[in-house]
């Protein structure tokens, strides 16, 4: 049991503060389009097994976390409980041949594939980006607004979430 | 029963996002200045849009009743035009002669010494909320400041004072309503000249007080009250309503009456309003700045 709970404390934790304490402040630096929003890994990479209701709830939690670097409370929040149900339907839309055997425990590219991967976390991360972005303008006046930073914000993060696969997901 | 447990396990994750994300909309409306804004607004020209339709409704059921209202309206205004038309201009002499004004002609040997300027626009409005039943009660007008109004502008029917505007959106406005405890409108006893303030004690909707009235000013019930025109807010003598009863000393100042007034305009029916705009308000509160000074 340990096996699968200390590995997502330590992910919660780690991509938290580098969100918090790290990608916030080069947002800052740079402009309000430049945005590196990695921490919804921690939802993605959640086990495969754990049920919709501890996703939304472990999303919030996180989003609540990192609201609280970000001084905007509810706005990571709403979007990581979000994200805890997009996962879901993006993990079933993406179902391999066969369904998930229950040897997968998280969907990392080990287990899957880089192709796979791709285009789940492409997928998931286009949800959670568009979702976060219009709480944060809140009108659909702003949908222009919106649009254009979910898009740079994708093709920034991406990047980002390659490279952790590479050095942190386990390889077997 | 099974079933709907099922249902309930199915749908877990999803109930559960619809509870998280409703808890999160509210801290977020709660704690962030610019989503807090965008919601007020957004809401604000929601209601205005719902108060407005419910309006809508409402007068068509009623448009007898409104038809009737605007024809005495009409007659009432047409009296006031003809009292218009004859105004007394000065020859040079000083000398006053009464002429009507449909009869100057340019080259006439009279010279305008004194001219009549209009001191007052005014702007229809409806109203599409209105409250009676609180200890401070508002108005709500479709209005705002697209049309021309601000706050501070009296809002009348042809029966009497209705309110002050106070707060005015882009579309709609809030005017607070005489039944509310802390308007307090310049007013004067019609036969007497007496000036006093009208206020409103949060009872009877129907009832106000008219207070400041010295003792010496033989008041009798049905004296007529109008406004003063001493406030900028109203022109002077629009009806306010009539004394009801005989005067009372005033419990907290004996050198006054403390008067029942009987309102002329019913608070509970005000559905077509119009909002004064003093012309010369600005001009005025910059003359009473220098005097304050």
């Amino acid at each position: 049991m340990s096996n699968s709970i200390f590995p997502n404390i330590w992910r919660f934790l780690g991509l938290v503060a580098t969100q918090g304490l790290l990608l916030h402040q080069v947002g800052l630096t740079v402009n309000e389009y430049f945005n590196i929003i990695l921490y919804p890994l921690f939802i993605l990479l959640l086990p495969i097994q754990l049920s919709t209701t501890a996703a939304v709830l472990l999303g919030f939690l996180a989003g609540l976390a990192v609201d609280m670097f970000y001084a905007t409370p509810g706005v990571h929040a709403s979007a990581g409980a979000f994200s805890g149900y997009a996962r879901f339907i993006i993990l079933k839309g993406f179902e391999p041949k066969g369904d998930y055997t229950g040897k997968e425990p998280i969907p990392a590219p080990v287990y899957f594939g880089w192709p796979w991967f791709l285009k789940v976390s492409g997928a998931f991360f286009a949800a959670h980006l568009f979702w976060y972005f219009s709480v944060s303008e809140f009108s659909i006046i702003y949908f222009t607004t919106i649009s254009v930073k979910t898009i740079a914000s994708w093709l920034l993060t991406m990047p980002f979430v390659i490279l952790y696969c590479i050095m942190f997901v386990p390889k077997n | 029963m099974g079933q709907l447990l099922r249902l309930i396990l199915r749908n877990g994750g999803f109930l559960t996002l619809l509870l998280v994300e409703a808890f999160a909309f509210y801290i977020i409306v709660q704690w962030n200045t610019k989503q807090n804004a965008i919601f007020t607004h957004s809401l604000g020209l929601f209601t205005g849009r719902v108060l407005d339709k419910r309006q809508q409704m409402s007068d068509y059921t009623s448009l007898k009743e409104q038809n009737r209202k605007l024809h005495d309206e009409n007659t009432k205004l047409h009296e006031q035009l003809s009292l218009i038309n004859s105004i007394e201009i000065s020859k040079k002499d000083t000398s006053f002669i009464t002429i009507r004004i449909d009869t100057i002609r340019l080259g006439d040997s009279v010279a305008v010494s004194k001219i009549v300027r209009p001191q007052y626009r005014y702007i229809a409005a409806r109203v599409i909320g209105n409250s009676i039943d609180g200890a401070n009660n508002w108005i709500f007008l479709n209005r705002g400041s697209d049309d021309g109004l601000r706050p501070n502008m009296g809002v009348l029917t042809g029966d009497g004072i209705v309110g002050i505007v106070r707060h005015v959106d882009r579309h709609f406005s809030a005017a607070m309503s005489v039944l509310h405890r802390e308007a307090k409108i310049s007013v004067s006893l019609k036969k007497q000249k007496a000036l006093g303030s009208l206020i409103w004690d949060g009872g009877d909707p129907t009832i106000a007080f008219l207070k400041f009235v010295p003792k010496h000013f033989d008041v009798k019930e049905d004296d007529e009250i109008v406004t003063s025109g001493f406030s900028d807010v109203f022109p002077k003598g629009i009806p306010v309503g009539k004394v009801l009863g005989d005067p009372r000393p005033d419990k907290e100042n004996q050198y006054f009456w403390d008067i029942k007034v009987r309102l002329s305009q019913d608070m509970s029916s005000v559905s077509d309003v119009y909002v004064v705009d003093n012309i010369f308000s600005v001009e005025l509160d910059s003359l009473k700045q220098k005097v304050q000074r």
